[in-house]
């Protein structure tokens, strides 16, 4: 069989055994067409708890870089699949372009995910001239305030704070369309945001 | 040629000599590469949005050495030529918008969901499988038709969307567009064997005979 011809009925998260059911061959052979797949680059693997080995086989491991959805399921305990593909090359994200990624994709899970990202950015002006090109200044420092009530977090700069703080009069925005959570009113009056989450979201951060 | 790990070491290159960040859209043999459907090409098709971007781009490649030639080798004396750069046996075909007798259009460009970074200034979006149908058809080269059999057969196609894409251009002032895609997929069809549902090729030369009675009529 041709590597690109496995590769087209392999492409998913794999066991030796769910291979050799798949193909229809035993498990040495199965093996050796994972052997084949990886040489080519298209597989990464992993193990788990009992040891047993599961293989994620898929073109863009062979593309290689880095990708935001990686950085987020390094540093976050909300796990996210990857929804779409956005990889880069030849410099390594900062924690601080995740989190700012994160919000522009306003989804609620990748926002979620990206609020552990809060115990370890550290540098606020890069993070506020971040904020501040893609308009997000305020969503940044509700995200913040919210994190803090529920993990230990680096503290924010006070210039942030101060630069970012809207005026009274600013109309509330929302994070995630057209979602509101009826909990944080403060933060979000303090802000002028919708925040979209409730406190039983934010359980795997307690 | 180039292959996928040359060229991603090429963006990379670029990348640190542009001056500001740009986004690109790659619509033929590159895109093909990043969706997993070829391994190597000839060409690296780049459309741009801006004549802006593309200047800053070529400014970005001529110290790689790359060197302007001239498109009418490879286009004849088609309209919307791009702009081709030269090194070794690599090229650049550099568009702007207008790609022959197709537009990138709007729709097209939000398609174009895979993106892929180069350093911290070259944006690269892989436009959508069924886009990259419609700009073989644009091109038509050498090759182009068996690139296009290559998509069909290795990804599902939602015929619907290169109908759709085709009204559109329309639209947009391509007014051939109908006359053009209905003849590149007859091509595919009856020359090598693709499988081109009838029912589409009906659709696209139903729209033609409707333009061919407008024109009558304004005659």
């Amino acid at each position: 069989m041709k590597t690109k011809e496995l590769l087209k009925k392999l492409e998913g998260v794999h066991t030796i055994t769910s291979i050799s059911d798949l193909l229809n061959v035993s498990k040495q052979k199965a093996a050796y067409y994972v052997c084949r797949l990886r040489k080519a680059g298209y597989v990464k693997t992993k193990r788990l708890r009992d040891n047993r080995r599961v293989y994620n086989i898929s073109f863009e491991n062979r593309l290689g870089g880095s990708s935001y959805y990686d950085i987020l399921n390094k540093n976050s305990p909300v796990k996210i699949a990857t929804p779409k593909v956005y990889r880069i090359y030849g410099k390594e994200p900062s924690l601080e372009e995740t989190l700012v990624y994160a919000i522009k994709t306003r989804s609620l899970r990748t926002i979620l995910a990206s609020l552990a990202l809060f115990k370890k950015i550290e540098n606020w002006k890069e993070l506020y001239h971040l904020a501040k090109k893609n308009h997000i200044e305020r969503q940044v420092g509700a995200l913040y305030d919210l994190a803090r009530k529920f993990m230990r977090t680096r503290r924010m700069t006070k210039r942030f704070r101060n630069n970012a703080l809207p005026k009274k009069e600013y109309p509330l925005v929302y994070i995630v369309d057209n979602l509101k959570s009826k909990e944080f009113s403060d933060i979000g009056e303090t802000w002028r945001v919708y925040l979209p989450f409730n406190s039983a979201d934010l359980e795997d951060y307690k | 040629m180039i292959s996928i790990e040359e060229q991603q070491k090429l963006f990379i290159e670029i990348s640190r000599r542009l001056d500001k960040e740009i986004t690109v859209y790659a619509i033929g043999g590159t895109a093909m590469m990043f969706l997993g459907i070829k391994d190597s090409t000839l060409d690296i098709d780049l459309v741009f949005e801006t004549e802006r971007d593309k200047e800053v781009f070529k400014d970005a490649i001529k110290p790689l050495g790359y060197s302007n030639i001239d498109s009418a080798i490879v286009y004849g004396g088609k309209t919307n030529a791009p702009e081709m750069m030269k090194r070794g046996d690599e090229r650049f075909d550099l568009f702007v918008i207008n790609v022959i007798d197709f537009i990138f259009s709007d729709t097209m460009q939000q398609r174009a969901e895979q993106i892929y970074q180069f350093g911290a200034n070259l944006i690269l979006k892989v436009a959508d499988s069924h886009d990259i149908i419609l700009m073989k058809c644009a091109t038509d080269r050498l090759k182009d038709r068996d690139d296009a059999k290559k998509i069909i057969e290795s990804r599902k196609i939602d015929w619907q969307t290169i109908v759709n894409e085709a009204k559109k251009q329309i639209n947009l002032g391509k007014t051939d567009t109908a006359w053009e895609l209905g003849y590149f997929l007859e091509d595919l069809k009856n020359d090598l064997k693709v499988e081109v549902p009838q029912v589409v090729l009906d659709e696209l030369f139903g729209i033609l005979k409707n333009q061919i009675e407008k024109r009558k009529k304004n005659i």
